[in-house]
């Protein structure tokens, strides 16, 4: 009877310890690279606006709609029943670009200058602003403590945004005041629990897009480089500090139809795969009528301890 | 946290040492050419040759240009793989040929002939299935995959055969891609290569063939591109002790397109250099870092390209003489009538680190002027392009400063079109600020000059009153003046007239009123004189009396597509099988005549 109990015990332990197992290996699946759960939130506000909540979105490229946009897609390709909504907050700060969406649903965001500067002065391209959850309304929400301001040589300020559901804190990355031959850009991690306040910065980075993932049960930031197309990474603790030294994960040097592209946005699938949206930039202001955008995707191997090259969509 | 170096310090010295000497040359090079770069090795490099270029006469050049001409005429106008003799890889070869999928681009919707050209046939390999039925076909084997390049639409179509069968399986397109090139073209790009003078120059010496490497190895053909031309090149690669000589060769139009040292070392695979890569350093190096002096036919000068305000001429002088501080287009306002509000106000200038939305790609350029058969001066020229151009809703923007013999000089600026629509309106903004510190503005009223007192503003239109001589203004001191000739279609390039709003304000030594570069100052879309050059008249203009004097000149000039009359246009057409472009240019500007010159 003892033995059979005993036995019994060690069946159970067995398989709690084997299923433990088993739950982990697919959590990290066989990659080593674990897809970062987005916890964006729909904003309550949106409710009120009218529109078909299922084919909506926020937008800030809408070519003839300056700053932050709601758009209602067609219900068709051939349904005139598309529409637009602004907050008259919206349009304040010029052009915008990059935007991350918390729990709560406040957005966050950061101007881009488009064509000219005429509606993005310098000085205001290295602030966040904050689009309340509630009201819709928009404000400035945070300025980063750059060391140079964006000047006529180089008229781009914060490039990326991502938000870290995990901590509640928001990563910009920005390349204010750098010149050809001077990096002066950097990636700040700010909290947003209360007063937004820097808890760390990482410098003379010249990144534009970022993306927060696990790689090997270590929570990396991941981002482009402006200057070369690499994708870097460093260790983001649980404080929000950039820990060890950056390491050089792939690049998107010579892919793809243009060959130069930068990586403008970095997103993780649900297998774990590096999505990247490449775009060319090379510190001016043009602006191409067709959006020119590839997504190169990457696969970590977890035995070479590195990301290969899966295929770029372009053709598709 | 943490700072690390982009680059290992040593590189960063090789590369400002290898531009150093590419933007300089031996004195004695200096300002002699005529319709040649002004300037440097890089900028000898990578110009775009002409197709009178020495290359480009040379018999093997030659021989394949009869080839294509003489397989366009062909019912079906591909030219066929001849690599091998293998039996089976014409058989595939044919049998894709019959197939309307694989022929669907080889001519335009209008039936005109493209050049296309058969790269290469191969046995087909698993991966080029596509599916299992295919698979299920190809498994015992006779199945090819069959490689076209069509140079006109950069685009490569691939057919997947079977021999026992006689039937394609599969066509599909890749746009905007090049397959592995045949042998022959290999040959073709080295041979361009060696006997391409500035290769000779670069190495010392006429390089042998067998001196080129890569050329024949998949690694190094991939690793070029011409992205903006969006041609066919690759790279032929000469070693020389320890750095390469990159050579990129475009085989659509067979002539070099440029030129750049690398060190070889053992860090891995070099990001490869490219077309774009080759003229955006050597702009930035040579003409966005520092200005160029220039010395021609009695006048004097340093150009150079800037951030936004286009290429910048400063300290001009004529015979010793100054005449100009500096002069510069500082923007173009394009507005479409159609479309309320709609258009772009677009900065030109440097393609790197700028905020021109419009960029150079090649070098400014110094050409001969002539009137007749009368060579009378000289002139300095730069244009600015969308990548996309000549499709719709790309630029490309011209800046011509003439200079006279007898001392005349001339501020012009065009569109080559074509942009967003047939109903725009293009009004660059050119300022100019004179040389000296005691000048005065005048308008003709119709029977004498009208000096004016105060920072002021004024509108050429169709009741206008014009000297004699088709003078509007005059501006200077009694030492040194010029009559002000605005553009009323009379300058033979094709200009209908200006339509010019023209204002003057004081030269400030002690504040910067667009002396520097200026970032954008106007939106698209205004159509009255609110172009920006009123930011510095406005709400209180200042007496011009004692005063340096800066002139605006913003010409207003309407677009056209109408056959036979187009204006600020361009079009696509199909010559010698691939694409080229035709312009139509709307010059404006004004002339500037010494007031006491006889012409």
């Amino acid at each position: 009877m003892k033995n059979s109990v005993f036995v019994a015990v060690l069946f159970i332990i067995l398989s709690l310890t084997l299923s433990g197992c088993e739950k982990k290996e697919k959590d990290v699946r066989y990659t080593g690279s674990k897809a970062f759960q987005d916890c964006k939130a729909q904003p309550p506000f949106v409710q009120s606006i009218g529109f078909d909540l299922n084919r909506s979105a926020f937008s800030t490229s809408e070519k003839k709609s300056k700053g932050l946009s709601f758009i209602q897609f067609p219900s068709s390709p051939t349904a005139n029943d598309s529409k637009l909504y602004q907050h008259p907050s919206w349009k304040q700060f010029g052009w915008l670009g990059p935007m991350a969406i918390d729990e709560k649903g406040n957005i966050y965001l950061a101007p881009i200058p488009v064509v000219n500067v005429l509606d993005n002065p310098f000085k205001k391209q290295v602030e966040i602003y904050k689009v309340n959850a509630q009201t819709g309304e928009m404000s400035l929400y945070y300025r980063l403590p750059v060391e140079k301001e964006p000047h006529e040589r180089n008229p781009y300020g914060i490039l990326g945004l991502v938000y870290d559901c995990e901590t509640s804190i928001l990563i910009a990355t920005s390349v204010s005041g750098s010149e050809r031959d001077t990096v002066s850009g950097g990636i700040y991690s700010i909290s947003t629990k209360g007063t937004p306040a820097l808890l760390d910065k990482l410098e003379q980075v010249d990144a534009m897009g970022v993306g927060v993932n696990y790689l090997n049960e270590e929570k990396r930031i991941f981002w482009g480089d402006v200057r070369n197309g690499d994708i870097l990474s460093v260790e983001f603790t649980k404080e929000g500090k950039f820990e060890g030294n950056p390491r050089k994960e792939c690049t998107l040097a010579d892919l793809g139809q243009r060959g130069d592209d930068k990586p403008r946005k970095i997103r993780f699938n649900k297998d774990g795969d590096m999505v990247v949206m490449g775009v060319e930039f090379n510190f001016n202001l043009i602006a191409p009528t067709e959006k020119q955008e590839t997504p190169y995707s990457f696969r970590y191997d977890i035995f070479e301890r590195k990301w290969s090259f899966i295929a770029d969509k372009s053709f598709l | 946290m943490n700072k690390y170096p982009i680059f290992p310090t040593f590189l960063v010295i090789v590369f400002v040492w290898l531009c150093y000497l590419s933007c300089n040359q031996p004195e004695e090079n200096k300002n002699t050419s005529q319709k040649k770069l002004h300037g440097n090795a890089y900028g000898e490099t990578a110009e775009f040759f002409p197709s009178d270029s020495v290359v480009s006469k040379l018999p093997f050049v030659q021989a394949q240009i009869e080839t294509i001409n003489k397989i366009l005429k062909e019912p079906i106008p591909i030219r066929l793989f001849q690599d091998s003799t293998d039996n089976m890889l014409k058989i595939a070869q044919e049998i894709a040929l019959k197939d309307p999928r694989f022929l669907q681009s080889v001519k335009s919707p209008e039936g005109k002939p493209f050049r296309n050209e058969i790269f290469g046939v191969f046995p087909a390999r698993e991966s080029d299935y596509g599916n299992r039925q295919i698979g299920e076909i190809c498994k015992n084997g006779g199945c090819y995959r069959v490689e076209m390049y069509n140079y006109a639409k950069n685009l490569t179509t691939v057919a997947l055969v079977n021999i026992p069968a006689q039937q394609t399986l599969s066509v599909y397109n890749l746009p905007y891609s090049q397959p592995d090139i045949p042998n022959y073209l290999k040959e073709i790009a080295i041979k361009i290569a060696i006997e391409s003078p500035e290769v000779a120059k670069a190495l010392g010496g006429k390089p042998i063939p067998g001196a080129a490497i890569m050329a024949d190895t998949k690694t190094a053909l991939n690793r070029s591109r011409c992205e903006r031309s969006m041609h066919l090149c690759v790279s032929p690669t000469f070693i020389k002790g320890e750095k390469a000589l990159w050579t990129i060769v475009d085989l659509t139009d067979f002539r070099l397109v440029g030129l750049r040292w690398t060190f070889v070392g053992d860090a891995g695979p070099a990001p490869a250099i490219t077309e774009k890569k080759v003229q955006n350093e050597m702009l930035t190096e040579c003409f966005c870092k520092q200005q160029t002096p220039l010395d021609q036919n009695g006048w004097k000068m340093n150009y150079m390209l800037t951030s936004s305000d286009g290429l910048r001429i400063s300290e001009v002088t004529y015979k010793g003489k100054p005449v100009i501080q500096s002069a510069k287009l500082v923007d173009w306002h394009v507005s479409y009538s159609n479309t309320d509000g709609f258009g772009y106000s677009d900065a030109i200038g440097c393609p790197f680190f700028s905020t021109a939305a419009v960029v150079a790609v090649e070098p400014p350029k110094i050409l001969d002027l002539w009137e007749g058969d009368k060579k009378v001066g000289f002139v300095l020229s730069q244009n600015f392009f969308s990548e996309g151009w000549p499709q719709p809703c790309n630029y490309n923007y011209q800046q011509k400063f003439e200079f006279y013999d007898n001392g005349r000089f001339r501020v012009a600026v065009a569109s080559l079109g074509r942009g967003c629509g047939n109903d725009g309106t293009y009004r660059p903004v050119t300022r100019i600020a004179f040389a000296g510190n005691n000048l005065a503005f005048h308008e003709w009223s119709g029977t004498d000059w009208t000096k004016w007192e105060k920072e002021q503003y004024a509108l050429q239109k169709s009741g206008t009153p014009y000297t004699k001589e088709g003078y509007q203004y005059k501006i200077g001191n009694e030492g040194n003046a010029f009559y002000i000739e605005p553009g009323k279609g009379q300058f033979n390039d094709g200009g209908r007239g200006d339509n010019a709003y023209t204002y003057v304000t004081v030269n400030h030594l002690d504040k910067d009123e667009g002396e520097s570069d200026l970032v954008t100052i106007g939106p698209c879309c205004n159509t009255d004189y609110k172009q920006g050059p009123e930011k510095f008249i406005e709400p209180n203009p200042e007496s011009l009396n004692n005063v340096g004097l800066v002139m605006w000149y913003v010409s207003q000039i309407k677009n056209d597509d109408t056959k036979g009359k187009e204006y600020c246009w361009a079009e696509s057409y199909i010559k010698n099988g691939t694409y080229s472009t035709r312009t139509y240019p709307c010059f404006s500007g004004p002339m500037f005549i010494p007031v006491h010159s006889k012409q």
